[in-house]
């Protein structure tokens, strides 16, 4: 794939690494001559200084030829603008931007971009590890589902998953225990200490963990 | 009619100012807290503090009943994402986008600018006219740069000197829209009679502006 990434902070620089690894080939664009200096030597790929959403630099880049176009500067007006011109001005098919504002991203999502936003979804990832004890959650994308761990004590030791699961709502579907990771039987027994995760319906995750004693 | 400014540095300040003078409603959004106290001081505008790309802090502006929105940061980034907010959002009916750098200027038109102004051409084009010398000036363009004003300055010896207009042959899609002579402003008519030393502004599709020039000048 040729892929052109505007932005080489520590996440735009890691992910050119790792496609250029794959093979890819990687075009990285950045204000700064310093922040391309984070990929170092072993990067094969192509790095150009300029301004992310410059028509004639994204030429030189070789964007008419792009396979996919991602955009991960710290300026979300910037990530917003150049994804624009990725899309409608280049027709590139794949389009992916990163926006830390969670209202533009909703706005913007909702006018057709392919948008990635962490902040809310770190958020509240740090907000279970300080309030909750025994549970963690992570946001799926969507908001309407979410994956979430549950640390098993008394209340669940020796049931099956079949009764630990919520029809409709609630679904185990690892195990995570001090021998390794397993995927569960219905007839699987939780053991002391054992971590489950399921996947839960953002609008059954409180009746969910009242009825596991975590509310 | 009621405008929002977006950004109130030089060019938002001054043009809050004499829209405020000339009777229209104005309400000014910037970042700057110092800056939005100075300005409720001086103008009986609505000022809020705030990030213009904040659809919340638009609203508090009034952008829901704004008739324009000018956002003119100087930030081509905000800018856009003002203009594209408030029309997405607020439906707004015109939106001026202040261009800071000229290479963004086809930016703002794809990304559905309805005017994008571009103060540093403007500025380029007005002081290249002053420091050249030449007979022939390109004043503005318009519609993306599909169509030109032009400035020719009538030499001795143009071949169109006391000459009528109605018996000079222009190119197709071109027009001559006045003559300045001296201090008189002339409406160009057929029975007008060039002299040396007149300034000829005209309109013409950019293909064809070497071939008005062409005419008047007898060169390049």
């Amino acid at each position: 794939m040729y892929v052109i990434i505007i932005g080489c902070s520590r996440v735009g620089s890691e992910l050119a690494k790792l496609l250029s690894h794959e093979g890819h080939d990687v075009v990285v664009i950045d204000k700064n001559q310093a922040s391309l200096d984070r990929l170092g030597n072993s990067f094969n790929g192509v790095s150009l200084v300029g301004n992310g959403f410059d028509v004639n630099l994204l030429k030189q880049a070789g964007i008419e030829k792009a396979d996919a176009f991602c955009v991960v500067t710290n300026g979300d007006n910037t990530n917003l603008i150049a994804a624009q011109v990725a899309k409608k001005i280049f027709k590139v098919p794949k389009v992916i931007a990163r926006v830390y504002d969670p209202q533009r991203a909703h706005i913007y999502k909702a006018l057709g971009l392919d948008i990635l936003s962490g902040t809310v979804l770190f958020a509240s990832m740090l907000r279970d590890k300080i309030v909750e004890s025994r549970f963690t959650s992570y946001l799926i994308e969507t908001k309407d589902l979410g994956v979430i761990e549950i640390e098993a004590q008394k209340d669940l030791v020796g049931k099956t998953v079949e009764q630990v699961n919520v029809s409709g709502e609630f679904i185990v579907v690892a195990i995570r225990s001090l021998s390794g990771v397993l995927i569960p039987d219905p007839k699987t027994l939780v053991k002391e200490k054992d971590i489950l995760m399921g996947v839960v319906k953002v609008a059954s995750l409180d009746k969910i963990k009242e009825k596991f004693g975590i509310a | 009619m009621k405008i929002v400014i977006v950004g109130a540095g030089k060019v938002g300040y001054y043009l809050a100012k004499r829209l405020y003078r000339g009777k229209h409603t104005v309400s000014i959004v910037e970042k700057d807290k110092q800056t939005c106290e100075d300005i409720a001081k001086e103008l009986e505008v609505l000022v809020i503090n705030g990030d213009g790309c904040d659809p919340a802090i638009l609203e508090e502006a009034g952008v829901k009943h704004a008739d324009v929105i000018a956002a003119v940061t100087g930030e081509d980034e905000d800018n856009i994402i003002v203009c594209q907010l408030s029309k997405e959002l607020f439906h707004t009916r015109r939106t001026v986008g202040r261009v800071n750098n000229p290479d963004n200027e086809r930016v703002f038109a794809e990304l559905g600018i309805d005017v994008p102004v571009d103060a540093t051409m403007i500025i380029g084009k007005i002081i290249e006219e002053e420091v050249s010398f030449s007979d022939f000036v390109n004043l503005m363009s318009f519609k993306r740069g599909k169509l030109a004003i032009v400035r020719v300055d009538l030499s001795a010896d143009s071949p169109v000197i006391h000459k009528k207009i109605k018996d000079i042959e222009l190119p197709k899609d071109a027009a001559l829209v006045s003559i300045v002579r001296g201090e008189e402003v002339i409406l160009p008519k057929g029975n007008t009679v060039l002299e040396a030393g007149d300034d000829i502004i005209a309109m013409a599709m950019v293909g064809n502006e070497a071939q008005l020039i062409n005419m008047l000048v007898g060169k390049m």
